[in-house]
């Protein structure tokens, strides 16, 4: 009997042990470090973003960031990746918004739903699409470059990726001003602009972060840009709806977005901790170097973003009628 | 200048940084050796490091490290078990290897480690001294020359012999069909996937040099039954004698510079410069013969231009902000992100950081040679290792690095079929070698073909109205036409 | 395809089919025409031990991200030096439990690789 009351007095001890341990489970997220997926390869222009965020982070999230390049099929090899990892908020994707998102499902169907899989955290910056010029090249704004491109049989201009967010506002930039304008794709931003920069283009378009330096370096010159309202990273560039062309995107927009099915509570976590690193002046000046503009929106207001951006994306296909060759 | 310069070695020779160069290079030779993981993943497992290591200069250092670091370790495997560690150390395996089988491993990597040195050196006092102009030069290559240049690359391939030109031609086309799988990034059309999702970035180098290279020959191997050591023959000196050193010191010299110029170009630097330099050596030899068995300059020539390539392809990084590959780019994301713009500013802004750099380059070859001329003994005594235990061990190496790139077994898979394959090409008697480079060169070629010929609408003239590239095209038909003109003359010999 | 000016996807794969036959079909011709001795494919039952290679490589594939991977290395060693050479015991296992340790020395804790762990989570 002695021993029998024994091991059962173990069993309550050890059941009362086990409490702690269940509680210590729905503890406060996070309990380890987050995982940042960036779909496309270290060293672009969102690869610098996230690891900027990461480095100012550790002051607002109690576990650090981890940044994980996962790049392949234009930035859906690494989404998908999220798309079906555990919504339990330790997996985020990061480039939310970026071409792949908001373009290509206009053109091909993509292995997930971009607005039904994935939920909006925050959005963190715009990148627009700004097209850009040599210094020394024949003519000095977009109005010149019109005027020069009518006497040609075409005009080229660098763009990253086929299909991607700069190739198709190009494509509607030539129906728009009426010239032949084709579109030369490379592999990622970084060769587009050294494409530029030594001249192998009439023109190019790239993503303010991308030519910075060599903008402060007097080399490139962007004559416009697609958004709606002026970029603040170049804010002496005027849009190209100023100087009479409809062409406006949202251009690639970097958030972050979880996968479907994360409890609210850690979306709110999340956005609250992003929303902080946004508003750290150290952060803002980092990115003000690198040509990026921090650009906070909550979930709510994110998500309504990408729809519109999304809808204007396939407003703008359908207007100018481009076609994926 | 030479402020600068001295200034760097000043901030080059502080403890820290000497520290991390020495951290950076042992790393770069150590993922150099191990197949798998290259230079541009470690690099980028360390970016987080780097942030808080104080200074963007010692974070710099330690990747330049790291990148070339790399470049020599990347032979070891290459001339021990004729496995790449990556497309530059393909050619070394030609004849690298063959001296390994005939005993002369330790020259081969000792010849290897003093070549490399020279060569980063080389390319380093290019650094100093002609950066910028160089520079701009690089500029000038659109492509339209990255087309005639990749073909001049493709052409000095065919040129790496073999048994039968039919044969190595058939080598050539299928390593070209090979690189066209995956995502066309001029169309976005998807091309030979099968609908495996894991093939839409197409094969990958590592996985089928791994595979062809590694497995198909322990396969073969099997067929033997090998209970002894790999190497029957004795194992004769350790190091280069003073005849190889005679023989290779040219080859060397010709390699640096062979490397110092096509390395500052972005995007295939490396690879081309050691094909280059094999054809050239096969070349100029008086012992044309000898290459493909087992000639030490199909070994010193070709490492040393890898190795200058390693050194120059930081020029259009540090003077236009403009990265050439994937290890640099990752160097370019950690600069910008420790505040300092890579551009042409960054000389005249941060002084400091380049200067500083580019001493550590000069301290971290001269480490580099340090570290790896000892190690050689130990290498060649892996060889004396009974190749029934050494063989098993090498697949596991293979299978785990192969693995450690995309984190999924489906690699693997692939590895072990072009492994079967791999054995049977050599059952016939095709090299795998001309695949391999066929494999890297041809998506270039291809691409830039397209891109040159949206460019001009479609004209092929521009291939020849451009000063760079015509004069290559201009060289490439004359060269052709020797080796046609060669040829027939050959055979009207024989038929006399 | 595109046209030649124009060269579209298609276009060098196309272009490379065709180069292939031809190519193949000298090579056929030349062999027909030469010496006609032929060296068997594979003598004295060779083909063995390569197939056992291939053999175990395949269950590698199949079972180290089930069972993990430094069960699967021991097994995977044991069974190549057992089966496929002839080694003697001692120096089996030692060498397995070796290289396995070195191994995961290596890849797991000085580089940071992730390694499939399977299900005992080791």
């Amino acid at each position: 009997m002695e021993k029998d009351k024994k091991s059962s007095l173990a069993w309550i001890l050890c059941l009362f042990l086990l409490i702690p341990v269940t509680v210590g489970a729905a503890e406060k997220f996070p309990t380890k470090p987050i995982e940042i997926v960036v779909p496309f390869a270290a060293g672009g222009s969102t690869d610098v973003l996230a690891r900027l965020v990461a480095k100012y982070a550790p002051k607002t999230f109690d576990k650090p960031l981890v940044i994980v390049n996962k790049p392949g099929g234009g930035g859906v090899t690494g989404t998908e990746g999220v798309v079906r990892s555990k919504a339990d908020g330790y997996s985020l994707y990061l480039g939310y918004g970026s071409g792949h998102d908001l373009v290509t499902p206009h053109f091909q169907k993509l292995p997930y739903e971009t607005f039904i899989d994935l939920i909006p955290v925050c959005r963190l910056s715009v990148h627009s699409v700004a097209m850009i010029i040599r210094a020394d090249a024949p003519y000095k704004t977009l109005k010149e470059f019109v005027e020069w491109g009518k006497k040609r049989e075409q005009v080229t201009a660098s763009v990253s990726t086929k299909a991607g967010s700069v190739d198709i506002t190009f494509q509607a930039l030539g129906k728009a001003t009426g010239l032949k304008i084709v579109t030369v794709p490379f592999r990622g931003g970084a060769e587009a602009v050294t494409a530029i920069v030594g001249g192998q283009t009439d023109s190019g378009g790239n993503h303010p972060s991308e030519i910075i330096s060599h903008i402060k370096a007097k080399r490139l010159i962007p004559i416009a840009v697609a958004l709606e309202q002026r970029d603040p990273a170049i804010p002496d560039v005027p849009t190209f709806k100023e100087l009479g062309y409809n062409v406006v995107t949202v251009g690639s927009v970097k958030g972050v977005a979880a996968p479907k099915g994360t409890p609210p509570e850690v979306i709110g976590y999340l956005a609250e901790g992003f929303k902080k690193v946004c508003e750290d002046p150290e952060f803002v000046k980092s990115m003000k170097d690198i040509g990026q503009p921090v650009m906070y929106l909550g979930p709510a207001d994110f998500g309504k973003y990408l729809q519109s951006g999304f809808e204007q994306y396939g407003k703008l296909i359908k207007e100018f009628n481009i076609k994926l060759e | 200048m030479f402020q600068g310069l001295a200034n760097g070695f000043g901030i080059a020779f502080s403890l820290t940084n000497l520290t991390f160069a020495l951290i950076g290079a042992v790393l770069g030779t150590i993922v150099g050796i191990l197949p798998g993981l290259g230079p541009a993943a470690t690099i980028s497992l360390l970016l987080p490091l780097s942030f808080k290591i104080a200074s963007p200069v010692t974070s710099i250092i330690m990747m330049a490290g790291i990148f070339y670091g790399a470049m020599y370790g990347g032979s070891t495997t290459s001339i021990l078990v004729n496995i790449p560690g990556e497309a530059a150390s393909v050619v070394t395996c030609i004849d690298g290897y063959q001296m390994a089988l005939k005993g002369r491993a330790g020259p081969a990597l000792g010849i290897a480690a003093i070549g490399s040195f020279i060569a980063g050196t080389i390319g380093v006092i290019g650094l100093t001294f002609v950066a910028p102009p160089l520079a701009e030069f690089a500029l000038k290559f659109g492509p339209p020359e990255y087309f005639a240049l990749t073909l001049l690359g493709l052409l000095m391939a065919t040129l790496l012999g073999g048994t039968s030109v039919v044969k190595s031609l058939i080598m050539v086309v299928l390593g070209l069909l090979l690189g066209s799988v995956g995502l066309d990034p001029i169309s976005g059309a998807i091309r030979f996937t099968w609908g495996f999702f894991m093939l839409q970035e197409g094969v990958d180098f590592v996985t089928l040099a791994m595979g062809m290279f590694g497995i198909g020959e322990i396969l073969i191997n099997l067929e033997k039954e090998l209970t002894t050591e790999l190497v029957t023959r004795k194992i004769t000196h350790l190091w280069p004698t003073l005849k190889d050193w005679a023989e290779s010191k040219w080859a060397i010299l010709r390699g640096s510079f062979i490397g110092f110029f096509i390395g500052i170009l972005p995007g295939g630097g490396a690879v081309i410069s050691s094909l280059v330099s094999y054809a050239v050596e096969k070349k100029v030899s008086k012992h044309p013969e000898e290459f493909g068995k087992g000639a030490i300059q199909g070994v010193a020539g070709p490492e040393s231009a890898n190795n200058s390539a390693a050194s120059t392809s930081f020029i259009p990084l540090l003077t236009l902000g403009i990265p050439g590959n994937a290890s640099i780019a990752m160097i370019f994301a950690a600069l910008l992100i420790q505040g300092v713009q890579p551009g042409p500013f960054l000389i005249t802004e941060h002084p400091d950081v380049f200067w500083g750099v580019v001493a550590s380059m000069y301290i971290g070859n001269v480490m580099l040679l340090i570290l790896n001329l000892p190690m050689v003994g130990m290498w060649v005594q892996l060889l004396r290792v009974p190749y029934a235990i050494l063989a098993p061990i090498i697949v596991l190496f293979c299978c785990i690095g192969v693995y450690s790139i995309r984190n999924t077994v489906f690699d693997i898979w692939v590895m072990g079929i072009f492994g079967v394959i791999g054995y049977f090409f050599r059952k016939v008697d095709m090299e795998p070698g001309h695949l391999i480079l066929a494999f890297v060169l041809g998506p270039i070629l291809e691409r830039s073909l397209r891109q040159a010929l949206l460019i001009s609408a479609g004209s092929p003239f521009i291939f020849f109205s451009r000063p760079i590239s015509g004069a290559m095209m201009g060289f490439l038909i004359l060269f052709i036409l020797i080796q046609i003109v060669r040829a027939v003359r050959g055979e009207r010999l024989k038929a006399e | 395809m595109g046209r030649v000016k124009h060269p579209g996807p298609g276009f060098l794969p196309f272009g490379l089919a065709l180069c292939l036959i031809i190519l193949s079909l000298a090579l056929i011709f030349k062999n027909l025409k030469g010496d006609n001795s032929s060296t068997p494919f594979w003598p004295q039952r060779t083909w063995l031990r390569p197939l056992l290679g291939v053999a175990i490589l395949i269950f590698f594939a199949f079972v180290v991200e089930w069972v993990g991977f430094l069960i699967t290395t021991f097994i995977f060693l044991m069974i190549w030096m057992g089966v496929i050479e002839r080694v003697r015991w001692r120096t089996i296992i030692s060498v397995s439990i070796g290289t396995t340790a070195a191994l995961y020395l290596i890849f797991a804790l000085l580089l940071d690789v992730p390694l499939p762990m399977g299900f005992l989570k080791w």
